[in-house]
């Protein structure tokens, strides 16, 4: 996913791939899971696996050295998480994880004897071993995703070695730890993303052209995260908590290494991420001047305050702890040295990362020397200690040449980086020129002088004075322990007395790959440790610091405890985590209360609503009632009329029964009148009838008689005829023998011509209608003629 | 052949939990085995049925048909494209280890007869709501599923419980009238309300407004967003724990889901730019997460403390939605995904602790971790993934969330997302660390005195605890690949 701008970070060196970075890191975490199957009581094996996981991982680390001299080794998982881890050992990445290595490996062989007299070992070596690798995975990140993914498991796992007391104090300190690891781990997160938005890779290398508007954001968050890691003012109050309450060889670890990751990673982003690629602007340089100059002067800030801390503290791994603050300071203040002056800035980034690597020795070395103590004597208060040279000499000589490496003495390691450091700051100085630059060469100078101081006043705590009578017994240290002590000692006055072949082969090519070029280059190339002016500056630390020590410790200033008030944790944290936290809980409560309270009340006025309108309901109910009483009222009226009416209706109703039995009474008279008239009209009508027969018989007889008559007419009226025929032939053969008259015979009517022409037979009964139209027409005509002929 | 197959599945999956749960509720009458093995085997069928069509939805084929019409226009209808596909696989698995685990959890509960064929029948309507193939069906679906859930929360009976379910029910209610305003209008602007029609409603007025705030109401109420949350953080702690799981787990989803159809189907991205919608659910979001996460600082009953959790994840993903570019998507519907391990994992867990120790308080749960390592590391996996600790998932679907908001030039959001994850830290941490490191002042107890619940409570938990895990681990992310499917599927606006 981040390979786009993998080619374009590591121009023109040698890249190798390799698979070996991933299982450095690997190992130590699957040998974890390993640790810890078996039972508790797997002593033996369980020390030598550890052992041995740490002896592989160093020898993987040591094994990577030509590849990261070369160029750089290169290992990619694509797909894991979706987003890909990418790693990338660099000269300073592996110079990181050899440190890591080497200091984990005497850490372990110190544990070996020191958790014998603690409980929960297999818990502790376990997380102890998963820690290694995901430390050496934040150094070995090739993009500041995958730094991001170890980064978060190095907070999460070593939280376990932090608590691993379990009593109320280191719950207490180790719960500031991881609330500040888990804040650190999402400033980062927030960082990485933007980073990732604006950019579009999260591969380290140089992208501050394309950071955008958002760059000092990105910075911010890049030094809060990381710096909470690394213990810089004011993020560092987890780190004198949680350090001591830690078993010690996990005490050595945190302050000698995995602060360093912090600081490991302020490195990449300052002077990688942000560093302009090649010959940027004057823009950009003047910027990541301003960036140095923060960075600078929080790691002043730092390296004081912390020592001074120090110097007040009574318990011993206190001390270291707040020791290790100022010493971060220091890491803090070259890597901003070096941002400050650009390209130029070599001497800073040389001391720094010298510093870088005496540290982690010479801190761890201490821690696990009071642990040393601590394991013998359970006790941690310098007054209640003292006179333990005669008891444990060893751990005594040891003590005091880490402190001598630590103090800058020269012959040890510390002198080399701080003189670098010192001379980066005359530089600084040299070139900007600001009083306020030369002020901070001061405060360096002073700052070394109580890191004397303290150390003086530890030494004297533990080793010196009178021996308390309850630690009056035999204290007698492991071989194992020794060798660890003494292998670190032996480091610290190899490295001082060697100073510069450390120099020469590893931190420089380390600073030329960062691109630093010019006087300052050239200078380291050619240093001396071991000229007078380095050494002058150190005989004057040293003497201010006896000047500091000797009145103070006389009058007992170094015991003063500042009282709590002024404490950051006072002054700053907590009230502003408590305005905090008080106000998103309280804030948050509020509002979720108030969001129910407002559903309860709305419920209730739904309720009020509910009950208007129930009362309405009531009214209307009310109004039904009356209505319905009124209906009932007109109804039970109607009813009353309707029952008057029938009762009405039925008293007619008898009436008119009784007028019908009346009527029906007097129809039965009626009908007897009418049935008694019946048979007397019967009777009439037989009478009648009687009568009628009578009249019958009487016209049948009558009719009889008429008949006869009839008859006698019809036989007088034969009579008649035949002798009217009688008289016709006689008045036909007349008649033929007139025939002159039958002038007009009609043929139709023969026998009527013949009968009409027959005058004979004229009479009124033969005078027919044509005669008489004859006649009449004749009559007309006659008239005529007369008529007409009058005139 | 396979056609058909594929189109009996879904079909399958919603209604055989339905058929099944009468079936079940029968044979608890006769034994309580018995009617285990049915619940256990229809879970195990729907979870096989649905994962069935995984091929077929790799080839981003989309199975789609009408079951009935009830009125033109207005159909029962089943739709599976990548999205339901997912869900519905994510709710299958989950209601299966969640069937697993109450096995034993409900055995020492009364009513297991009513509780079974609940559960199954609720199975059933989820699987309906994912696979509905427009919003009338899912709209009945999902008032099935509310309505029936009801029985889920009141199970216990107690006064307090009643009561949670009181305001469960009022406000499931409202809800699902407001949602069903919000299909009126759709079907009066539209015509249809089918998932198949593309954008129905493509530009913004003042009914469409009034739509989105409907659809918003509705889904916003079953996903728990504020100011409609109130029921959550009663209603989830009463239920019985395997429920509580599924509530917070899955059923939450089903609004989240709803939401998603809704901006992807009812309207587009470009409309609810338009009409500046998208701000009312980032304003929306940010509330929900700051709030969820804040009050869940001052619970001190554990599983309230979870619930108040859900709402606010139910921000982030509200959040993603708000956002609307396919970063902010993939890393909500991958969200989804996560949140329903995680807080899966997280309930059952809880639940495994009350149910073997009787402690419900945070208070008292200091070195609870040495007598059950398992169950309290299950728990403790969860709750980092929760934070956001890589390489768990919760971190990627952060990281991608991040992303998107910042894409779209919205790095408050971030700022949001990550204040949120240190109140999670906040809450979270203080019941493991003590759960395993605490409780011993005085002692130096080594050993652990191991008293876990049964295995078969305990392997659920496990299994998804391992899944907020392993899912990140190996090479191809499974719910990662299908929630980038998913997104690039809903941004192309179908196939």
């Amino acid at each position: 996913m981040f390979t786009a701008a993998a080619e374009a970070a590591v121009p023109a060196e040698q890249l190798l791939h390799s698979a070996l970075p991933l299982m450095v890191i690997v190992l130590p975490m699957l040998a974890a899971i390993l640790l810890y199957l078996p039972g508790e009581n797997w002593e033996k094996p369980r020390k030598a696996l550890s052992l041995a996981v740490c002896g592989l991982t160093l020898l993987g680390s040591a094994l990577l050295l030509p590849g990261a001299l070369a160029g750089t080794v290169e290992q990619q998982l694509i797909g894991f998480m979706q987003l890909g881890l990418y790693f990338r050992v660099d000269l300073t990445g592996w110079i990181f994880g050899a440190l890591i290595a080497t200091v984990w490996f005497l850490a372990v062989l110190f544990s070996l004897t020191y958790m014998d007299y603690e409980h929960n070992r297999r818990r502790f070596f376990s997380f102890l071993i998963f820690t290694l690798g995901a430390t050496l995975g934040v150094v070995f990140a090739g993009d500041f995703f995958t730094l991001f993914l170890f980064f978060e498991l190095m907070t999460f796992s070593s939280f376990i070695l932090v608590i691993h007391e379990q009593n109320r104090q280191a719950m207490q300190a180790g719960a500031l730890y991881l609330y500040l690891g888990v804040a650190g781990g999402l400033a980062l997160l927030f960082a990485v993303l933007l980073v990732y938005a604006s950019a579009g890779t999260v591969v380290m290398g140089p992208l501050l052209g394309h950071l955008g508007g958002q760059r000092t954001l990105i910075y911010i968050l890049f030094l809060v995260g990381f710096g909470i890691k690394a213990g810089l003012v004011p993020l560092h109050i987890w780190l004198p908590q949680a350090h001591p309450v830690a078993p010690s060889p996990a005490s050595a670890l945190l302050s000698g290494i995995m602060i360093k990751a912090g600081a490991y990673g302020i490195l990449r982003v300052t002077l990688l991420l942000y560093f302009p690629a090649g010959h940027g602007s004057p823009a950009d340089w003047s910027y990541i001047a301003r960036l140095g100059a923060v960075l600078f002067w929080i790691g002043m800030v730092t390296m004081f305050s912390g020592a001074l801390m120090a110097l007040l503290q009574t318990n011993a791994k206190r001390i270291l702890a707040y020791s290790s603050v100022s010493q971060i300071g220091y890491i803090a203040a070259g890597l901003g040295a070096a941002a400050y002056m650009g390209l130029e800035g070599g001497m800073g980034f040389a001391g720094s990362l010298y510093h870088i690597i005496n540290h982690a020795f010479f801190k761890a070395g201490l821690f696990m020397m009071v642990g040393a103590v601590y394991m013998l004597t359970r006790e941690l208060e310098l007054p209640r200690l003292g006179g333990m040279a005669r008891k444990m000499p060893l751990v005594a000589i040891t003590f005091l040449i880490a402190a001598c490496g630590i103090a800058g003495i020269p012959g040890f390691n510390g002198y080399a980086s701080k003189t670098l450091l010192h001379d980066a700051l005359l530089e600084l100085h040299a070139h900007y020129g600001y009083f306020s630059l030369y002020l901070a060469e001061r405060i360096f100078v002073v700052t070394s002088a109580l890191t004397i101081c303290y150390f003086i006043k530890l030494f004297r705590g533990l080793f010196l004075g009178p021996l308390p009578d309850r630690l009056n017994r035999t204290c007698r240290l492991s071989l194992t322990a020794n060798a660890a002590l003494s292998s670190f000692a032996l480091i610290i006055i190899g490295i001082g007395l060697f100073p510069n072949l450390l120099l020469e082969k590893l931190i420089l090519p380390a600073a030329a790959r960062f691109g630093f070029e010019g006087q300052a280059m050239d200078h380291l190339a050619h240093f001396n440790f071991f000229e007078h002016h380095p050494l002058e500056a150190m005989l004057v630390v040293v003497l201010l610091a006896a000047a500091l020590y000797l009145p103070g410790a006389y009058r007992g200033w170094f015991n003063w405890t500042p009282p709590q008030w002024l404490s950051i944790h006072a002054l700053l944290y907590r009230p502003l985590t408590n305005l905090l936290m008080s106000a998103v809980c309280r804030g948050g409560s509020l509002v979720d209360l108030a969001v129910g309270r407002l559903y309860d009340r709305s419920g209730s006025v739904a309720r009020l609503w509910c009950r208007y309108i129930g009362d309405f309901d009531g009214v209307l109910d009310r109004f039904y009632e009356h209505t319905g009483k009124a209906a009932r009222g007109l109804a039970d009226r109607s009813c009353s009329m309707d029952r008057a009416l029938d009762q009405a209706y039925s008293k007619t109703g008898l009436l008119a029964r009784l007028l019908a039995d009346r009527t029906s009474d007097l129809d039965h008279a009626l009908d007897e009148a009418y049935g008694k008239t019946g048979q007397a009209a019967r009777r009439l009508v037989d009478r009648t009838s009687d009568l009628d027969h009578a009249l019958d018989e009487a016209y049948v007889k009558a009719g009889d008689s008429a008949r006869k008559l009839v008859d006698r007419t019809a036989e007088l009226d034969h009579a008649l005829d035949e002798a009217y025929v009688k008289a016709g032939d006689s008045a036909r053969r007349l008649a033929g023998k007139s025939s002159t008259w039958d002038q007009h015979p009609e043929p139709p009517g023969a026998a009527t011509a013949k009968r009409s022409w027959n005058p004979a037979q004229w009479n009124i009964k033969n005078l027919n209608f044509d005669n008489l139209l004859l006649a009449a027409v004749l009559g007309v005509i006659l008239f005529v003629v007369f008529y007409y002929g009058r005139r | 052949m396979e056609e058909t197959a594929a189109l009996a599945v879904p079909i399958f999956a919603f209604l055989f939990p339905i058929l099944m749960s009468p079936v079940i509720m029968a044979a608890g009458r006769r034994s309580a085995q018995l009617r285990n093995a049915l619940a256990l085997a229809t879970t195990a069928a729907v979870f096989l049925a649905v994962v069935s069509l995984y091929p077929i939805m790799m080839r981003g084929e989309i199975i789609q048909f009408t079951l009935f019409e009830i009125l033109p226009q207005l159909e029962i209808s089943i739709r599976v494209d990548l999205l339901s596909f997912s869900l519905a696989a994510l709710a299958s698995f989950v209601w299966l280890l969640c069937t697993i685990y109450s096995i034993d959890y409900m055995a020492r509960e009364h009513a297991g007869s009513r509780y079974y064929p609940v559960l199954i029948f609720t199975l059933g309507s989820c699987q309906g709501i994912f696979m509905a193939g427009d919003f009338f069906t899912l709209f009945i679906f999902f008032e099935l599923m509310s309505l029936i859930a009801y029985i889920l929360v009141i199970h216990e009976e107690t006064p307090q419980a009643l009561k949670a379910g009181y305001k469960y029910l009022i406000m499931t209610i409202i809800g699902g009238l407001a949602l069903f305003f919000g299909i009126i209008i759709t079907f009066e602007l539209a015509g249809t309300v089918s998932l198949a029609a593309g954008p129905l409603v493509r530009e913004t007025s003042l009914l469409a407004f009034l739509a989105f705030i409907s659809f918003l109401i509705g889904f916003g109420m079953k996903a728990g967003i504020f100011p409609l949350h109130v029921w959550l953080p009663d209603a989830h702690p009463v239920a019985p724990s395997p429920a509580s799981a599924l509530l917070s787990g899955i059923m939450l989803k089903t609004g989240a889901y709803g939401l998603l159809r809704m901006i992807f189907h009812v309207f587009t991205i470009d409309v609810i730019r338009a009409g500046g919608w998208d701000k009312v659910m980032g304003v929306i979001a940010v509330i929900t997460i700051l709030l969820g996460s804040a009050v869940a600082l001052t619970q001190d009953d554990i599983k309230r403390r979870l619930a108040y959790s859900s709402i606010g994840q139910m921000g982030y993903i509200l959040l993603g939605m708000s956002v609307l570019n396919e970063k902010a998507l993939i890393g909500d519907v991958f969200h989804i995904f996560s949140h329903a391990f995680m807080k899966s994992a997280l309930f059952l867990a809880a639940g495994a602790i009350i149910w073997k120790t009787g402690k419900r308080l945070v208070s008292e749960m200091a070195g609870i971790g040495r007598e059950m390592p398992f169950t309290v590391g299950c728990f403790s996996v969860a709750a980092l993934a929760m934070i956001g600790v890589p390489p768990l998932n919760g971190f990627l679907s952060k990281w991608t969330l991040g992303l998107g908001a910042l894409e779209s030039g919205q790095p408050f959001y971030v700022f949001v997302l990550l204040v949120s994850s240190l109140l999670n830290a906040l809450y979270y941490l203080p019941i493991i660390v003590p759960a395993f490191f605490g409780g011993l002042e005085h002692e130096h107890g080594s050993g652990f005195n191991i008293r876990e619940a049964t295995p078969r409570m305990v392997a659920p938990i496990v299994i998804l605890a391992l899944s907020t895990l392993l899912f990140g681990l190996l090479p191809t992310n499974i719910p990662f690949d299908l929630a980038q499917l998913t997104a690039t599927f809903l941004l192309r606006g179908g196939p």
